[in-house]
């Protein structure tokens, strides 16, 4: 019997959404608007002021063009600018608690474009919270990202000049190219071996700081590879995401030290704030790989 | 005859196992090669022994219950070293030996409690566990957003229902029908506990661990055909001694009993040893299914029923299936590789096919 009375009452709540945002259609023919990548129109009556950020790199690019002080929720993986621990968290984001994020009463959610992200913005959307969902896998989506959040808050020169850094920085060449070109291999897990292939983010930053990915044969983002390829194709370095230069665990196994680079304990510690998801730092990371390859014995 | 041409299959498929790889190694430098001896050799044993336990398993589990459809993963082995595996990642336990360990612990701990829903309630068939054991495999098997609310909601269910049947318990006889069904409804428990760990923990690296249970030799090394040396003798004897009264058990329970076997005994022994076989094949290689469903009826169409011939037959069998299964798994599509599992039903369902379509109109 409560139960029934609860759904009614959600039933009424739906509707009361469901009209307000049809207002929200009406009001917004003047305001910034955008195409988002799941091909929506997302137009707003006025540049956002209450924002909600679902994916750290959201949040970096917010704080870069000087949007940073609207955002009203963040992820709880969202640690960087520092300024951004002091935005209220909403959760983990995965999937995105629809109900935390409405508490926060945004004008604007900002979402990482997958099937389960797509559910909660239309369940936002009937709540009468607009919201968009960008791609951002790869370094050539942080432009498109930047522009396309430079217009939704008002912030559109300061969002065009991120994106011009970030294409100027995807269409660079090494600076200068490394005397003797160094391989490595981006290991993300051991057993079963995943490794990072060329249609990822991280395949883009070695080659832009003078190494060599010996899985960029591989098209996909990642792949299952077996410790014998990785042996065979004998990379100088073993890059691995982690904020402690700690060596991982496997790495004293016999099966692993088959691999030369594990065996001279050859290790990249990339902090997975900085090397973790694409992001405005992204020139940083470069300049801080090389570093590393220069400086790693 | 039929053991000289499975012992030559066998050492063709080491043969091959241990000279191709995505490495390309010339053939001068195999002997020296730290990869074949540490990588090829006991990825291969490895395969190898786990293949033959899963079929070993599979054969006497089908004898036990005399159901064709079952298999060692039926019997919630499988949900409970996933379990243990995931909690030993969540809780960061340190060094090799723990994961496969924790995957044990899980899969005997699921055992014992499959075990002890089997022994109750005497012969009849309780309607209950069989609905219960019903809603858990669709559970299981539906695909998308419903799965795993449903799994454990069945989950939360069985557990409510064990502890009850659990309180209630008297009788001593182990029936075979509700090992069958308190094993699904077990499995479905653990995999919810499962789910549940890996969707609340922050760590990224749980994720992964779901990788590891889909199965496969990425992790071999001599410690793990030395975990495999250690458990699957024992359980491998008692169920090659138990051959002659596995035989009579076909006959059904009772004129068993007259012929002479100890059925009582013999079921919870063939119980115990099959179910020891399979956790020690998931805690080294994860939960590979197909190989302990398929390579027994191979086996007894091919070989006949009499489980002096199938138990050897099927370990040979079913060590040549995977070790062949996983050397194309690791070099068909190199520099990727394939999960093993996908290669061992690609392989076997047709040959599968083809023997039963064979046989049947023979």
């Amino acid at each position: 019997m409560r139960r029934w009375t609860v759904r009614t009452h959600l039933a009424g709540l739906v509707a009361l959404a469901a009209v307000a945002c049809a207002r929200g259609e009406h009001a917004s023919a003047a305001g910034p608007a955008v195409t988002d990548d799941a091909g929506r129109r997302v137009a707003l009556a006025v540049p956002a002021r209450r924002i909600v950020s679902l994916l750290p790199s959201f949040t970096e690019i917010l704080f870069a063009i000087g949007a940073g002080h609207r955002l009203v929720g963040r992820t709880a993986w969202c640690d960087y600018p520092p300024a951004a621990l002091a935005v209220p968290s909403v959760g983990d984001g995965i999937p995105p608690n629809v109900e935390a994020v409405a508490a926060r009463r945004p004008d604007l959610v900002v979402l990482y474009r997958s099937g389960q992200n797509a559910t909660a913005a239309e369940q936002l959307e009937r709540l009468g919270i607009r919201t968009v969902l960008l791609d951002l896998n790869r370094l050539e989506e942080l432009a498109p990202a930047a522009r396309r959040l430079g217009v939704l808050t008002g912030r559109t020169a300061a969002g065009d000049s991120l994106a011009r850094a970030m294409d100027s920085l995807v269409s660079q060449s090494p600076e200068s190219p490394i005397p003797s070109p160094k391989s490595l291999v981006f290991l993300v897990w051991d057993n079963p071996p995943i490794v990072i292939g060329a249609g990822s983010y991280l395949d883009r930053l070695a080659g832009l700081a003078g190494a060599r990915n010996v899985f960029h044969d591989i098209a996909a983002p990642s792949a299952q590879v077996s410790i014998e390829t990785i042996a065979a194709r004998n990379p100088d370095f073993i890059a691995v995401l982690s904020d402690t230069a700690a060596p991982p665990r496997y790495a004293g196994r016999p099966e692993w030290r088959v691999v030369p680079a594990v065996r001279k304990r050859r290790f990249l510690f990339l902090p997975g704030g900085l090397f973790g998801r694409p992001g405005p730092r992204a020139r940083e990371a470069v300049r801080e790989l090389r570093r590393r390859l220069e400086t790693t014995p | 005859m039929k053991y000289v041409v499975l012992a030559g299959a066998a050492l063709a498929t080491l043969a091959a196992a241990l000279l191709v790889g995505p490495a390309n190694l010339p053939l001068a430098d195999l002997p020296g090669s730290a990869i074949v001896w540490q990588l090829r050799l006991p990825r291969a044993v490895l395969a190898f022994l786990v293949g033959g336990a899963l079929g070993v398993a599979g054969t006497s589990l089908q004898a036990l219950v005399r159901n064709p459809l079952a298999d060692p993963f039926l019997l919630g082995l499988s949900g409970g070293a996933g379990l243990g595996a995931v909690a030993a990642i969540a809780l960061h336990l340190p060094g090799p030996w723990a994961l496969p360990l924790a995957a044990f612990v899980g899969a005997v701990g699921a055992m014992a409690l499959v075990y002890r829903l089997g022994l109750m309630g005497g012969a009849e068939l309780d309607p209950r566990i069989l609905l219960l054991g019903g809603v858990a495999a669709i559970a299981l098997h539906l695909p998308g957003p419903w799965a795993l609310p449903l799994a454990a909601f069945v989950g939360a269910v069985g557990a409510m229902a064990l502890v009850y049947r659990l309180g209630l318990m008297g009788g001593a006889e182990l029936d075979p029908r509700i090992l069958l069904l308190g094993g699904v409804a077990v499995g479905a428990f653990a995999a919810a506990i499962t789910t549940a760990l890996v969707s609340l923990a922050q760590a990224t690296e749980l994720r992964n661990a779901f990788l590891w249970l889909w199965g496969g030799f990425s992790g071999a090394s001599w410690t793990t055909v030395l975990v495999m040396l250690a458990y699957a003798p024992l359980p491998l004897g008692v169920l090659v001694a138990s051959a002659r009264p596995l035989d009579l058990l076909a006959l059904g329970e009772e004129p068993a009993q007259y012929l002479g076997a100890d059925v009582r005994r013999l079921k919870r022994v063939v119980y115990l040893a099959a179910s020891l076989l399979t956790a020690a094949a998931v805690a080294v290689a994860g939960v590979i299914g197909f190989v302990g469903l398929v390579v027994p009826h191979l086996c007894r169409l091919v070989w006949g029923r009499l489980h002096r011939t199938l138990l050897p037959t099927a370990f040979l069998t079913g060590g040549i299936l995977l070790a062949a299964a996983d050397t194309l798994a690791r070099t068909v599509v190199a520099p990727r590789e394939l999960p093993v599992g996908i290669v061992t039903a690609l392989l076997g369902v047709p040959v599968f096919a083809f023997l039963l379509r064979r046989w049947t109109v023979s």
